[in-house]
């Protein structure tokens, strides 16, 4: 039962509230929201009737007069009941009362559930697991039911039971929330730390967990409210409360049992039930910016289409004016625009941004390069370098939607056929993805559906694709695969959970090179795996290819990995190829001097003993980027034109071999001299 | 299977904690039930009935442990007491004649509520950034409304402006209840308004559950590599976001669904439907104690049954749970 709550699948745990003290109040950022302003105003004027409306009540709200059953007027604005009350006056004296039990008993609920959901998320063990009954015992009984059965035990104890009675039957669902919450926390580095300088539990659970919580605690607060005037209501409605005391429920109960629907008497309920509702909506869309805080992945999904729905809006309006500002491209190249078709994969260009205003990121800047059919392109870099990124825009999978997307990316089919795989449409894009080219992802835990099994993973690949493949041919392709990277076949059925890392990485494999694909693009596929399991997997892999003849791009960081497997390396940094060459003029003459650096920083497995040095400084914010070469900063051999002057990539020749290089310090790369020059970095 | 063993053994302690709370509950408030039942009823109630009280309220002998074994023993023999709403019914017939309407209308249209809710969710979730989006705060005003007050307008539109469904009642009181087209179809008739009520009501919060949780799924790598395969939309909706979302909905179906039952059977209120909800406010109307706790019991026991076959349902839609450890 514990267990659970920490693997990062439940939503509840996934909150990165920030947890400095300067942070720990940015959640009430997710106010700004106009959904939320929206919520805070409409609350407040709750609020401001729950204060003020029985002073400015025209009469009191039980005095009987001869004006009945009275639709709404000058005199009585909402007209009156069967015994002549003033429907507005109840209204205006209801909100108190439902506004005081609605919040009194959300805040006594919220208080248990905090105690409850922090000590048990904290101390875990017998404690957590009694806690966890309670809560799961009371999330599960009916609460409707049990509160009418407690009321009806405690007649005479007017609010303060109601509130008492509500909060008891609303607590379980916050604690559980909470607990999870508080489970995730205790692992992190703070709480670890105040744990071992000796501090009192008690001010470990106040002063480093809860205030980190305050996002969640506020939100269940007002999903509790909700729940609670709900409550009430339905408890008064009921007439299980005091019937002379005036709340929204109350008017709802005269209006049933006087059956003011029959008199058709709709200014009487009609009041009541719409005030409740909008003060839970007002709730329901304050929390819509507390939730967007705490789950990031919300408020990315919106930010990112509402970039994309801009930028289709804008292309539809292009469209419609005669596509002036829209490049026509063909789709399918003359074969004379590309002599050379034994490159598979020509990218032109290449741009790719997200975001906007402030936030505007391009993380794959101006690149360019080929990649030869049946060669390895190893792409390195460090974290945030936009290797990653540049994989996806190959493979057209942008999350979160990207903003500008520029540039050519022409690939060529063993046939010899040219398309731009930017301009394929929704249908040609899907025949295209993984019968051409295959993506196997950085996590395999993470790629894989964790609810099908490996062999219905593969088989969906076939299914949409190969639609002349009969179930018998499925299944035996299936087995074939799995044999060809070392998986038994009886791990068909398998669950991507019932196996090692190891495997799962195999398997993905497996259904990476289901369609045979010219094109594998390979995104840190051993990163998280033992240097064994990884060894056996990257020859595994080199044999294959063999076998096989694909081409593969491989993207990592492990730049030791990429000098054995791939025949060139491409160095990305801050978005932009840097250099570009063959793997062996790459390990004897790297050129860049961020090229340089990285390989000071990477030990061998072969080759002369060196010292390992890195590289001084930290990667650039894409979002700020210099106005001259994006390494300057880190660069020992800066000169001050590299500082107000972006260097483009270009070819020199180094060692009689033509390498791409983006880098000042190579002004004329034309002439032999130069060679001698660059020798001496 | 160990997984709903371990549940079944939560449901049946559940289970035991209320209807020990129904034992514990009267005995220690204030004031004995028993004596003032007996004095608002004025020596209308007979000894035997003085008698079953006083098992299901206490003191009639000292020892709480006998008590307790006097009570459990009643309440296998389905004996409830006498209700004082319907004197001289016994409890267990009143209950018995609601019950099975509340148990079709609220089962019935709790799947019918969810099944629209989850696949409303997911086509919301998956075109975010349409105008679909402007669904969530209309959903969320409509998860607001309490049940009932939202019975009492689609009465009054449906029922009495428009006059194209009965207001009050579970069938034609002419009918004969029993298996018999005629009745079957006045039932029907008469249960579409409140069905619809519940439905409706209720799909709000199924429906932003599910749009949130397939928002947050859609940016998983299985999903994104889902797409990279070149699947057809169909089965990346279906398959990997849908079938990964809704996992959550499942597991926290107990919540919801007392929510569901607390707001469906005070709509029975509003449409005097013959069900649970009907006694159940003339009970509260008339303090009736034994009919209370026993509806209570009634429907907890409901709940819970509910609560294990969507447990089972998760079991089956996911394996990591199936996984023996």
């Amino acid at each position: 039962m514990s267990a659970a709550a920490i693997v990062d699948t439940d939503p509840v745990s996934q909150p990165t509230a920030s947890v400095g003290l300067s942070n720990r109040f940015a959640w009430l950022q997710g106010l700004k929201s106009p959904k939320t302003l929206v919520g805070l105003i409409i609350l407040a004027f709750f609020v401001l009737l729950a204060i003020f409306g029985p002073i400015f009540a025209p009469y009191d709200p039980s005095s009987v007069s001869w004006e009945t059953l009275q639709p709404p007027s000058a005199a009585h604005w909402l007209g009156t009941t069967q015994a002549g009350q003033d429907v507005f006056s109840q209204m205006l004296y209801g909100a108190r009362i439902s506004i005081i039990v609605g919040f009194c008993a959300a805040l006594l609920a919220t208080v248990v559930s905090v105690v409850v959901g922090l000590v048990a998320g904290y101390l875990g063990g017998l404690t957590d697991d009694l806690l966890s009954l309670l809560a799961n015992v009371f999330l599960v009984l009916p609460s409707l039911p049990l509160a009418v059965i407690l009321v009806s035990l405690l007649p005479k104890s007017g609010s303060a039971g109601i509130i008492l009675i509500i909060a008891i039957t609303g607590w379980a669902w916050g604690s559980r929330v909470l607990r999870a919450q508080t489970m995730s926390l205790r692992r992190r580095d703070f709480v670890e730390a105040a744990r071992a300088t000796g501090e009192r539990t008690a001010k470990i659970i106040l002063h480093d967990i809860m205030p980190n919580e305050m996002a969640i605690i506020a939100s269940s607060f007002l999903g509790t409210v909700t729940g609670a005037i709900l409550t009430q209501a339905s408890l008064s409605f009921l007439g299980l409360t005091s019937v002379s005391e005036w709340s929204w429920g109350t008017i709802l109960y005269w209006a049933q049992v006087n059956s003011a629907l029959l008199m058709g008497a709709w200014w009487w309920f009609i009041p009541a039930g719409l005030a409740i509702a909008l003060l839970g909506t007002s709730m329901s869309l304050i929390n819509f910016g507390i939730d967007e805080f705490i789950n990031p992945r919300l408020r990315q999904a919106n930010a990112g289409t509402k970039a994309q729905a801009k930028a289709r809006r804008a292309e539809a309006k292009a469209r419609k004016l005669g596509a002036v500002g829209l490049p026509t491209r063909d789709k399918v190249l003359p074969p004379e625009d590309h002599p050379d078709s034994s490159v598979v994969l020509d990218v032109r260009d290449l741009v790719f941004g997200y975001g906007v205003g402030d936030d505007a990121t391009v993380a794959v800047n101006h690149v360019s390069f080929q990649v030869r059919r049946g060669e390895v392109l190893g792409i390195a870099g460090e974290s945030g370098s936009g290797k990653s990124t540049l994989a996806n825009a190959i493979a057209r999978l942008y999350r979160p939607a990207a903003t500008t997307i520029s540039g050519q990316l022409l690939y060529t089919n063993a046939a010899g056929a040219t398309t731009d795989v930017l301009t394929m449409s929704d249908e040609e894009l899907r025949r295209f993805r993984w019968d051409e080219l295959s993506v196997v992802f950085q996590s395999a835990m993470n790629a894989l559906n964790p609810v099908l099994t490996i062999g219905t993973q593969i088989d969906d690949v076939l299914r949409a694709h190969r639609a002349d493949m009969t179930k018998a041919e499925r299944e035996t392709k299936i087995r074939e695969l799995l044999g060809l990277v070392g998986i038994q076949s009886d791990r068909v059925r398998a669950y991507p959970h019932e196996l090692s890392g190891g495997m799962r990485q195999r398997a993905m494999i497996a259904i990476g090179l289901a369609l045979d694909p010219e094109i594998i693009i390979m995104d840190e596929p051993t990163t998280a795996l033992d240097v064994v399991i990884q060894r056996q997997i990257i020859e595994q892999l080199i044999r294959l290819k063999d076998e096989l003849g694909f081409t593969i791009i491989f993207i990592t960081h492990d730049l030791s990995l990429l000098m054995e497997l791939s025949d060139t390396i491409a160095i990305m940094y801050a978005g932009r190829l840097v250099e570009c060459s063959p793997t062996r003029q790459f390990y004897q003459h790297p050129v860049h001097p961020y090229s340089q650096g990285l390989l000071r920083s990477f030990p061998t497995l072969s080759g002369a003993k060196r010292e390992l040095t890195g590289i001084p400084g930290s990667p650039p914010d894409l979002r700020h980027l210099p106005p001259g070469c994006p390494f300057a900063p880190r660069c020992d051999q800066a000169t001050e034109r590299c500082q107000e002057h972006k260097p483009d990539l270009r070819q020199v020749m180094v060692d009689n071999t033509t390498i791409q290089v983006a880098c000042h310090s190579l002004e004329i790369p034309t002439q032999p001299k130069e060679d001698a020059h660059v020798q001496q970095h | 299977m160990r997984v709903l063993l371990r549940r079944l053994v939560f449901y049946v302690l559940t289970a035991w904690a209320a209807i020990s709370l129904n034992f514990v509950l009267p005995r220690i408030m204030p004031g004995d039930p028993v004596t003032n039942m007996v004095e608002r009823f004025r020596g209308r109630l007979t000894p035997q009935a003085i008698q079953a009280l006083r098992v299901l309220f206490g003191q009639e002998h000292s020892n709480l442990w006998l008590q307790y074994v006097d009570y459990w023993k009643n309440l296998f023999h389905g004996n409830f007491g006498i209700s004082y709403a319907y004197y001289p019914t016994p409890v267990t017939s009143v209950v018995n004649g609601a019950i099975w309407w509340t148990l079709i209308l609220i089962s019935l249209c709790t799947i019918l509520a969810f099944v629209i809710g989850v696949s409303l969710g997911t086509v919301v979730g998956w075109k975010r950034g349409t105008w679909l989006d402007a669904l969530v705060p209309v959903t969320s005003f409509i998860s607001s409304i309490p049940y009932f007050w939202f019975a009492i307008i689609m009465a009054l539109v449906f029922s009495i402006v428009l006059k194209w469904f009965p207001l009050s009642g579970g069938y034609d009181v002419w009918e004969t209840i029993g298996f018999n087209s005629s009745f079957i179809s006045s039932a029907v008739y008469h249960a579409i308004l409140p069905a619809v009520t519940i439905i409706v009501a209720s799909i709000g919060g199924w429906l932003i559950g599910m749009r949130n949780m397939t928002v947050t799924t859609l940016s998983e790598d299985y999903v994104r590599m889902a797409e990279a395969k070149g699947l057809r939309k169909r089965r990346v909706v279906l398959a990997y976001a849908a079938r990964n979302a809704v996992l959550p909905s499942l597991s926290s179906f107990a919540m919801s669904l007392g929510f569901v039952v607390g707001g469906s059977i005070v709509t029975e209120i509003v449409f005097n439907y013959p069900g649970i909800g009907s006694i159940l406010f003339r009970a509260a109307q008339s303090q009736d104690y034994p009919l209370m706790q026993a509806i209570f019991l009634v429907i907890t026991v409901m709940v819970l049954v509910a609560n294990f076959v969507a447990d089972i349902a998760y079991v089956f839609l996911d394996p990591r749970t199936r996984q023996e450890a």
